[in-house]
């Protein structure tokens, strides 16, 4: 295991440089060859705001003002990170088979992968975010000293999300049922979670404190604590908690992959 | 023998190379979970070991599934050896499948960073090459289209003028100089000779064409079945491959 974690950090100090000469060219391939290039980065989640929003405001007639602010700025505090994780769980999974021709024509550390996808993930995450900030500035809701806990989740959701790469993109590698396994459960990962809804107000305390264990509800509710409910994040103890659970299953998962697969994708992607 | 006292490059010490072949996928994800042997091992190479000194050339000859390519994938280090040890000094260009491992996305301008980078080089190093890697692939405008509007023969033409302006301490070819057309193939002949007169390189030629290789190395390696059969130098090693087909 913690020849694991050496190996690891010690391949990320060889190829720093490389990292995020991957991750530039990662991110430019998503918005090449559009016309509107960079701005489908703003169009696609706003569509999917908007589509939400209108389902629970106008269709459901349930987006009530939340903490004095509009139903559509609650949405959006949980969906910016969300979208990050979104393509991070699906993402994830697809990186090392995406780019297997670095795994199986040069040599090339596979823990490596992971990160420059995440990276290059994070980028669009910032700009999303800095859209974001701007637009709760428009309507009215200045930033104010509970924003400087964002980076704190966020730093939070890279990591979770860096493991699960390493994870879910080696259990891929070898396994396409893996990748529809995945697949599948996007959808339902993101209804299980508090994205959507307010998870603290589930009267049922088992499923209530069972949602917490999902990484989803921690990060978007904590990035809501920040925007709408002007909470920190250490008052809620048990929550952080849950996600340190959860995120060291997954670091024993993905270093369990690591040291059983690492030697074997190359022959078998 | 002066290249007798120059340092090992490449050594191999009782490599053996086994592949687990699974029935299906479905077996391979079963067998993550249990210690039970549910598949066939493939021997790819057994029991191999040899010395490769500074400057030498050296030929692997054998007919296909003799273990060739894996022995060069091993050595690259895109591969693990199930058993046995294997050292490598100095940065290896590779020129195998020369039309693969490019990103298809990127033109061919960031192709030729990405992999020179990949190599380690800096990107000083990087600049210096990039006219002579333009220049010696000679595609013309389509430099700065995306890989995957290339035709085979322009992307190894730009994997073997990558291969070869990245100044590599060992270099591999794997039936690379029979791509492109004759001039083409004239062009890379004549790299590779001019490469390996400068004494510090290390050639591994893997071919079919046994007279190329006479051209090239001094060494020859006979496998069959991923044993060696035989070892020597390359005019006996091409003898005695002969004898036996």
């Amino acid at each position: 295991m913690i020849e694991s974690i050496k190996l690891i950090f010690q391949e990320h100090k060889d190829f720093r440089k490389q990292i995020f000469m991957l991750a530039k060219s990662d991110l430019i391939k998503i918005y090449r060859g559009a016309a509107l290039g960079w701005a489908w980065a703003v169009i696609k989640p706003l569509m999917t705001l908007f589509v939400f929003w209108f389902g629970f405001t106008v269709g459901l007639r349930h987006g009530k003002a939340v903490n004095g602010y509009p139903y559509f700025l609650w949405l959006v505090g949980g969906f910016l990170p969300w979208f990050y994780m979104r393509d991070m769980i699906q993402g994830g999974a697809e990186c090392i088979r995406k780019y297997r021709y670095l795994v199986t024509k040069i040599k090339f550390p596979i823990s490596i992968i992971p990160t420059f996808t995440s990276l290059s993930h994070m980028v669009v995450h910032l700009f999303l975010l800095a859209v974001g900030i701007a637009g709760f500035w428009i309507m009215g809701f200045a930033p104010d000293i509970y924003y400087l806990q964002i980076p704190f989740y966020m730093l939070l959701m890279f990591l979770f999300y860096e493991i699960w790469g390493l994870f879910a993109g080696m259990m891929a590698a070898i396994s396409k049922d893996f990748l529809n396994l995945v697949k599948a459960t996007v959808q339902a990962l993101f209804w299980l979670s508090g994205v959507i809804y307010n998870v603290d107000t589930i009267e049922n305390p088992v499923v209530r404190t069972a949602l917490k264990f999902n990484p989803i509800t921690v990060i978007a509710g904590g990035y809501r604590k920040s925007f709408i409910y002007k909470e920190w994040f250490w008052e809620d103890k048990i929550e952080l908690a849950c996600y340190a659970a959860t995120f060291i299953v997954f670091l024993f998962l993905a270093l369990w992959a690591f040291k059983k697969l690492r030697k074997e994708i190359p022959d078998v992607l | 023998m002066a290249t007798d006292e120059k340092p090992v490059v490449i050594r191999f010490t009782h490599v053996t190379k086994e592949y687990k072949l699974y029935k299906n996928d479905k077996a391979r994800f079963k067998s993550l979970f249990s210690n039970k042997k549910n598949y066939k091992i493939k021997r790819a190479v057994d029991d191999l070991s040899f010395e490769l000194r500074k400057g030498e050339g050296m030929a692997l000859i054998g007919r296909n599934g003799a273990g060739k390519s894996t022995i060069l994938k091993m050595i690259t280090g895109v591969s693990y050896p199930t058993e046995g040890e294997i050292f490598v000094e100095g940065t290896i260009s590779a020129l195998l499948e020369l039309s693969s491992g490019f990103d298809p996305e990127a033109d061919g301008y960031e192709n030729i960073k990405l992999k020179c980078s990949l190599m380690g080089m800096s990107d000083d190093e990087i600049k210096a090459v990039l006219p002579d890697i333009v220049e010696f692939a000679d595609i013309g405008e389509y430099i700065e289209q995306p890989l995957r509007s290339y035709s085979s023969g322009m992307r190894a033409r730009l994997g073997f003028a990558i291969s070869v302006n990245c100044n590599p301490d060992i270099l591999i070819v794997d039936e690379a100089l029979s791509v492109g057309d004759r001039a083409f193939r004239k062009k890379c002949t004549a790299k590779v000779k001019e490469i390996m007169a400068d004494s510090n390189v290390t050639l591994l030629f893997v071919t079919h064409a046994l007279a190329t290789a006479k051209d090239f190395c001094q060494k020859g390696i006979v496998l069959e079945k991923g044993k060696k059969l035989y070892e020597g130098n390359i005019d006996d090693a091409i003898e005695f491959y002969d004898s036996r087909n």
